[in-house]
């Protein structure tokens, strides 16, 4: 037999993705293939949301959560009841370079992962804080804001790690051990962002107050079973292809334009800012 | 994998090579294989093998062969049925002999025209076998004559090939176009100098030895893999190959494969 290197035979590979910069379908799979090596670790046995444009950013995509008909015998996937017990769901689990591989060829720029394991689909493993600049605050507030944040989980004993969301805001987790509930992370990251928006006029912890201008709002939402967030190292479906980037505090400190890690930049990146998250599970 | 090799030990022929009044008596042995991969119909349902059957094409009817003759089309649908008995009497003899008429040289004979060739051994002769193999290969001259091998006679070629003497059935001129019969060929110009030139750098710069070592039957070697894959029970699935345009991907997915590994 030739030389397999992959299970997956690719499809399309000159469709236009992303117009505006005319990234073809073969250019998003090579991100995901070159990005494997880091994604792989943190997308292993998570339930996976797939956000899918196959006609290009343009024209309408879908999050598609079940696998769908045809999806090969050898993706591994899971079906995961949901909590009013009333659907079944048969999520993707991306535990290999095929699997990644094969996802990148349903022309699906975003992956969106839980915040917790299907082996402890109750128990999350991050702590998650969304910080959402309203405009016209930016990304700069943004930063202003997280690096408060690092300090007062600090000063409490947590190390934290942050991203770009790959949009206009600013991603930080707290890796724990998966020993709490979803409803306890929820109730810390709420009460951080309340004792936050005393500290500085700026930020707002409650959903209703989001849409003021200029306002940063600590977003705690996200921390409940079945939500899921974008990936470290997903693509995202904005004209430029900008990537949810993983930074070190000092790049947030120097500051930083979301737009600046794309399709073309991270790939190069030496900086492997999230290289532990997995070995430096916190108790919570 | 089955394959069939010519014994040594069993010649397809003896007889003798004649040239004017000295005889070399001769064993004839076969030198050309058909290892090429071949295949036998099977049946789907049930994976007997499939056997031909001679059908009339009247009422589609299996012809027994004591009902089979042949024929010749002189025409469309018009046929001329031959009795054995005349096709026999008609037939070359088979007089055990090779019949040399001349000698020419081996290289003046164009391999368009070369049809098979069988390794010719010593009977009883080694003497003068090895007189003719050293003159033919000092002088590089080739025999021309003829043989009878079954019930067909053939031009035949003796010349030396690594220190035997090897037999080429020729083909009859019949059996070999004319390209000059293709009007593309009667309106071809003459090359400039200067582009000759260049095409004579070319050729010399590219020249090199004929190794036939150099060519591997790639689809052989696949198709003996495959059956060894199959006897092993494992299962194998069709697909298309990867396109051209794909390349690029592959070019990756072997650098991420090799730092997955090193992990």
């Amino acid at each position: 037999m030739s030389e397999e290197l992959t299970k997956v035979r690719f499809t399309n590979l000159n469709k236009i993705i992303f117009p505006q910069e005319k990234i073809t379908k073969k250019q998003l799979i090579k991100y995901y293939i070159k990005i494997a090596p880091k994604i792989l670790p943190i997308l292993k046995n998570r339930a996976l949301v797939l956000n899918r444009f196959p006609n290009g950013i343009n024209k309408n995509g879908f999050y598609e959560k079940n696998a769908a008909k045809g999806t090969p015998v050898w993706v591994k996937t899971t079906k995961i009841t949901s909590k009013t017990g009333k659907t079944k769901t048969n999520y993707i689990i991306c535990n290999d370079l095929d699997t990644l591989i094969w996802i990148a060829n349903l022309a699906s720029i975003e992956m969106h992962m839980p915040l917790s394991t299907i082996d402890k689909l109750e128990k999350p493993d991050f702590i998650f804080f969304d910080i959402d600049p309203e405009p016209p605050a930016t990304i700069k507030e943004a930063s202003t804001v997280s690096l408060l944040l690092r300090d007062k989980l600090k000063k409490i004993g947590f190390k934290s790690y942050i991203k770009t969301s790959g949009k206009k805001g600013l991603h930080i987790l707290i890796p724990i051990k998966p020993n709490k509930s979803f409803k306890l992370a929820r109730k810390f990251v709420h009460k951080i962002g309340i004792e936050l928006s005393k500290e500085n006029h700026k930020i707002v912890s409650e959903l209703s107050e989001t849409k003021k201008p200029g306002k940063i709002f600590v977003d705690y939402l996200q921390n409940a079973q079945g939500r899921t967030i974008a990936s470290p190292y997903s693509l995202r479906a904005n004209p430029k292809a900008v990537v949810s980037t993983p930074l070190e505090w000092s790049e947030i400190q120097k500051g930083i334009k979301p737009s600046q890690f794309n399709i073309n930049t991270v790939i190069k990146r030496e900086k492997t800012p999230w290289k532990n998250i997995l070995n430096n599970k916190q108790e919570f | 994998m089955i394959e069939k090799t010519p014994s040594s030990k069993r010649p397809i022929w003896t007889g003798s090579l004649t040239i004017g009044l000295v005889n070399l008596p001769l064993k004839l042995f076969p030198m050309i294989y058909n290892k090429a991969i071949s295949f036998r119909f099977l049946h789907k349902i049930d994976g007997h093998p499939l056997k031909y059957q001679k059908v009339c094409t009247k009422d589609d009817k299996v012809v027994p062969w004591d009902e089979v003759a042949k024929g010749y089309e002189v025409s469309k649908n018009m046929y001329v049925m031959l009795e054995p008995k005349e096709l026999e009497a008609i037939k070359p003899e088979s007089n055990k002999k090779i019949r040399i008429a001349k000698f020419v040289d081996y290289l003046s004979v164009d391999p368009i025209y070369y049809n098979k060739s069988y390794i010719l051994m010593p009977d009883n002769s080694k003497e003068a076998y090895s007189l003719l193999l050293t003159s033919l290969q000092k002088k590089g001259k080739a025999a021309v004559g003829k043989i009878t091998l079954r019930t067909k006679e053939y031009p035949v070629l003796v010349h030396a090939y690594k220190g035997a003497l090897v037999l080429t059935t020729i083909r009859y001129s019949y059996d070999v176009a004319n390209p000059q019969e293709f009007k593309e060929l009667k309106t071809l110009e003459k090359p400039e100098k200067t582009q000759l030139e260049i095409a004579n750098k070319i050729i010399q710069d590219l020249s090199d030895e004929f190794e036939i070592n150099e060519f591997e039957d790639q689809y052989k070697k696949k198709a003996e893999q495959l059956i060894q894959q199959k006897l092993k029970g494992q299962t194998i699935k069709v697909e298309e190959p990867q396109k051209e345009e794909a390349k690029e991907l592959m070019v990756a997915l072997r650098e991420t494969l090799k730092q997955l590994q090193n992990k």
